[in-house]
């Protein structure tokens, strides 16, 4: 599924689905159960959340133009749709990964205008003009970012779902300064979780590339 | 047969999938390319118990892109042919979509399709429920727990009466979630009655035959591929329902469909350690000497499936004494099912036992170190077998001095740095790694480079880099003319990838068909005029970097690709098998570690911080040290998380997990895990496995819990007799 579009294309559209018609029901026993957090009170009695009044049939698009790693992209977003979720499943670039999608696990950091930012919590369209890189963006060629070599010279990394956004948090650390000892380092890397717990690596790893800046 | 030289075996050697790891090039599940996938998104629960009333889905079917809701009103019957195998556990599975009933919070009930994510998410929260709810039952110390699986030898009553000192604790441990970075996800495609299905599973093979169940597939109709699992720790051990659910909704649709759990789905969507109030009563005389030990264990299950774990091994085996009785009951709740979760059931009865050793210790002034070693059993008493191996008292004389336990102050609270109570503990751990039958399959090509095929699974433990190398000293190749291929079900049937059991039971199916095809060529060379090893015994000859040749005269051989070449073949192939442990056992087998912690705890924030740990370990052979560090290293790190940081908190007025996120649920962070220290003995066991391997990823996470928890009250004096122990306990 692609979404690109040339310059030229026609204007997004717009917000033209049909108009929310149905009038909610308030009955009793009625819970509206989402996706993020149903309601629901002790003793078996609900109360129904209020309706989202643009829900239905809704999904303005913007169009949004932003370089990712190093290539201009200009795309038609569903203005609901993270950079995420454009990198994941627009762009094709899966590097980025989904661990929480509610910043908490660091697993989706890109950088975007050479800060770390959770890809998960930044909306596509808020990206007019920037520079995202992301794990894919970071070797040179065929040769390895140094922190990608160190981390595989560590063995900084078991099950390498979280390794992408620890290395790309790693590489701002790095440019950050965060690295004048190895407790800065966790404390600034501590952002992202490994649940294999390759921290004690990850520090080295992180070291290991400061040390030859 | 010679025995082949090792080269790849025993070094520390990086990942052979490192580079496809660091730079995001590792596929895994939800990432595969399934041409023209849409997206599912599940609504779930919002009750604890109950019915369905009503699903009315016309707001989420009006909006743009959802395709279909699928829910118990216009779901198809699925067939749910029994399937004990699986890791199905006896209860009647959850069948997704098939009556009204609510059997927890956060059970699937309808699931939106669309064709993008965002429309998914959207429409699923445009579905609206009726519900019938009644009150669930959900607390553990509340429920009336089932029948007992009892053990008993001589008579654990009558052996506390009658000790010395006698101690009666009782130990509440927290639900854990496994939380692996990934999110359990599944793409499913029908191509006519065939279904391929991308799963996050560490079994290939489960899953396999969960599906054909399900759906009443023949087992060839159903094709199961994940070649890359972002963490496990147990939860991929089962097929969950939102498997079912992707493969249901992309033939409701005829399209593939992507369905990703959400982190909060995960809390209820996949299993979990599940939550524990375990008494023990410890009778000894004075010099601490065990007599007697009463173990009496509730743990949760599900209303519909009975889980068990192996929480009564420990207790049978790990010290000497004439008299044990136990009886684990499982409490039947308002939950969904749990699931194993690293170092299952050791990991839990551990903390408990290593806890109440080290309160007895204290109680008679002897060292926790010294306690231990006066109760070393000299056989198997639960089973009277010999051990295969068990170095636990090398594990804690080598942790000990490496640790510097001679600084520890046998006083509680008499260490302090500035605001902060120093405290150092110790506790020992046991694990009972499996050893399962599988096959692989072994190709060596007329290039000179092989190809090793299993169904198994690598979560991250290096799957793919230590079974190169068991193959690569079989085959005797280099590592880098050897490709391991993991994670599709059309390869070999392996057992589940968990309990420790991958490297003794495929690395020696992989090692029996590299064996094998090696010896094809041998013969093949000794047999062939042209061969300079032409009238070789066979078992002169060892194969080194792909080259034949006589053992001690390397002058004399000739490679693989010459004798394949001149014999016109494209290749030698041969399946291996490994049909598991000697029936009956001849050994007691299992993995032993001493685990140090030392701690710092803030005197008047109760506030604890871990200061450095050491594991010291008794795994038999390890095939790939440099992963098996960071194997250790991590399996601390888990310990650290359950000992002071995780606990599924449950609502029970109406069954809702209430920290179900990566915020709330804490796991340890970089700033949790200073310095983390890890020794493998060296040695092997050879009882039933020709790699002299015993399995390390469970051992490593058993007892850090109570090494920790020994720690703290080394510090404080406090004795904390639940997990997680948190500042609120040290107040």
């Amino acid at each position: 599924m692609s979404t690109e579009l040339p310059e030229s294309a026609a204007p997004p559209p717009t917000g033209s689905g049909e108009p929310f018609s149905s009038v909610p029901t308030r009955r009793t026993f009625i819970a509206t159960s989402a996706a993020v957090g149903g309601a629901v009170v002790a003793g078996g009695a609900f109360i129904a959340l209020p309706e989202e009044a643009t829900a239905a049939g809704a999904s303005p698009s913007s169009r949004v133009s932003l370089t990712v790693n190093g290539t201009r992209r200009t795309v038609t977003v569903d203005n609901r749709t993270s950079l995420l979720d454009l990198l994941r499943e627009h762009l094709g670039l899966t590097g980025s990964k989904k661990g929480c999608n509610a910043g908490a696990c660091g697993a989706c950091t890109v950088l975007v205008d050479g800060h770390r930012v959770n890809a998960c919590l930044t909306l596509a369209v808020r990206l007019e003009g920037t520079e995202v890189t992301t794990i894919e963006g970071l070797a040179d060629g065929g040769e390895l970012h140094p922190l990608q070599q160190a981390f595989i010279d560590q063995d900084a990394f078991q099950c390498g779902y979280c390794t992408p956004g620890q290395i790309v948090s790693g590489v701002g650390c790095v440019q950050e300064g965060h690295t004048g000892s190895p407790e800065e380092i966790r404390e600034w890397m501590s952002g992202n979780i490994c649940r294999c717990g390759c921290y004690v690596k990850i520090v080295r790893a992180v070291e290991q590339t400061a040390g030859r800046k | 047969m010679s025995p082949q030289p090792q080269a790849a075996v025993g070094a520390p050697l990086s990942r052979v999938d490192g580079r496809l790891k660091v730079t995001g090039q590792a596929l895994y599940a939800a990432e595969h390319d399934a041409d023209g996938a849409v997206h599912a998104v599940i609504v779930d629960a919002a009750i604890g118990r109950g019915r369905i009333t009503g699903v009315d889905t016309a707001d989420a079917e009006k909006h743009r892109g959802v395709l279909r809701v699928i829910h118990h009103g216009n779901a198809p019957t699925l067939p749910y042919r029994d399937n004990s195998g699986s890791n199905n556990p006896p209860g009647r599975r959850l069948r997704v979509f098939q009556d009204d009933r609510v059997l927890f919070h956060g059970q699937p009930v309808a699931v939106v399709v669309a064709t993008t994510l965002e429309a998914a998410q959207h429409g699923a929260s445009l579905v609206k429920v009726g519900y019938d709810a009644q009150e669930p039952s959900t607390d553990l110390a509340e429920a009336e727990p089932g029948k007992p699986t009892d053990y008993a030898r001589g008579d654990a009553e009558a052996g506390l009466r009658s000790s010395a000192v006698r101690l009666d604790v009782t130990y509440q441990l927290a639900r854990n979630h496994h939380n692996p970075m990934e999110p359990h996800a599944t793409i499913a495609r029908w191509d006519g009655n065939r279904l391929t299905v991308w799963d996050k599973t560490q079994w290939v093979m489960g899953t396999h035959d969960e599906l054909a169940a399900v759906f009443d597939l023949p087992a060839d109709a159903v094709r199961v591929i994940n070649p890359f699992v972002g963490g496990g720790f147990g939860s991929g051990l089962r097929c969950w329902p939102h498997t079912t659910v992707a493969a249901l909704a992309a033939r409701e649709t005829g399209r593939p469909v992507k369905l990703v759990l959400s982190r909060r789905q995960m809390y209820f969507g996949t299993g979990f350690r599940p939550s524990y109030e375990y008494r023990l009563r410890l009778g000894s005389d004075r010099r601490g000497r065990l007599s007697a030990a009463i173990h009496d264990i509730d743990a949760e299950t599900s209303s519909y499936e009975t889980f068990t774990e192996a929480v009564m091994g420990a207790g049978q085996m790990l010290y000497s004494m004439p008299h044990v009785s136990q009886a684990y009951r499982t409490v039947p709740l308002d939950v969904n099912t749990p699931i194993w979760m690293r170092g299952p059931g050791f990991a839990s009865a551990s903390f408990v036992i290593e806890s109440a050793m080290d309160e007895l210790a204290h109680e008679l002034g002897i060292d926790p170190i010294e306690l231990r070693r006066r109760n070393e059993p000299s056989e198997d008493e639960s089973s009277n077998l010999p051990f295969s191996t068990r170095r636990l008292r090398e594990c804690c004389t080598v942790g000990a001095r490496e640790f510097g336990w001679h600084r520890r102050s046998p006083k509680p609270r008499s260490t302090r740095d500035g605001d902060w109570l120093i405290g150092l503990g110790m506790a020992a751990g046991v694990y009972d790694p499996g050893r399962y039958p599988g096959d692989a399959r072994a190709r060596l090509d007329a290039d000179g480079t092989a190809v090793v095929e299993a169904a198994t699974s690598d979560m991250g433990p290096g799957t793919y880099t230590s079974q190169t190398q068991v193959a690569a000293d079989a085959l005797g190749l280099n590592m880098r003319t050897v490709t391991f291929r993991l994670g599709d079900s059309l390869y070999p049937r392996t057992s589940p990838h968990g309990g420790s059991s991958t490297m003794a039971s495929v690395g020696t199916a992989v090692v029996d068909a590299c064996n094998q095809v090696r010896q094809q060529a041998i013969r093949l060379a000794v047999e062939d005029r042209e061969s300079p090893l032409y009238g070789v015994d066979t078992d002169e000859v060892v194969v080194r970097s792909g080259r034949l040749h006589v053992q001690g005269n390397p002058a004399r051989g000739e490679t693989y690709r010459s004798l394949l070449a001149r014999n016109n073949r494209s290749h030698l192939e041969a399946n291996g098998s490994y049909t598991g442990p000697p029936s009956p056992a001849r050994h007691s087998y299992h993995a032993y570690n001493a685990t140090f912690a030392e701690v710092a705890v803030d005197a008047t924030l109760g506030l604890v911080r871990v200061r450095r740990m050491l594991g010291v370990y008794d795994a038999g052979r390890i095939i790939s040290p440099k992963l098996a560090d960071s194997q250790a290293i991590g399996g601390i790190v888990g310990g650290i998380g359950t000992a002071l940081l995780e606990h599924t908190v449950t609502d029970h007025r109406d069954g809702r997990i209430v920290n179900a996120n990566l915020a709330d649920y804490l796991v340890p962070v970089n700033a949790d895990v200073p310095e983390v220290r890890a020794i493998y003995l060296d040695g092997e066991d050879n009882d039933g496995n020709a790699l002299g391997v015993k399995g390390l990823g469970e051992v490593v996470q058993v007892g850090v819990a109570a090494a920790i928890g020994n720690a703290v009250f080394n510090a404080t004096g406090r004795r904390v007799r639940q997990l997680p122990i948190t500042a609120e306990a040290l107040l």
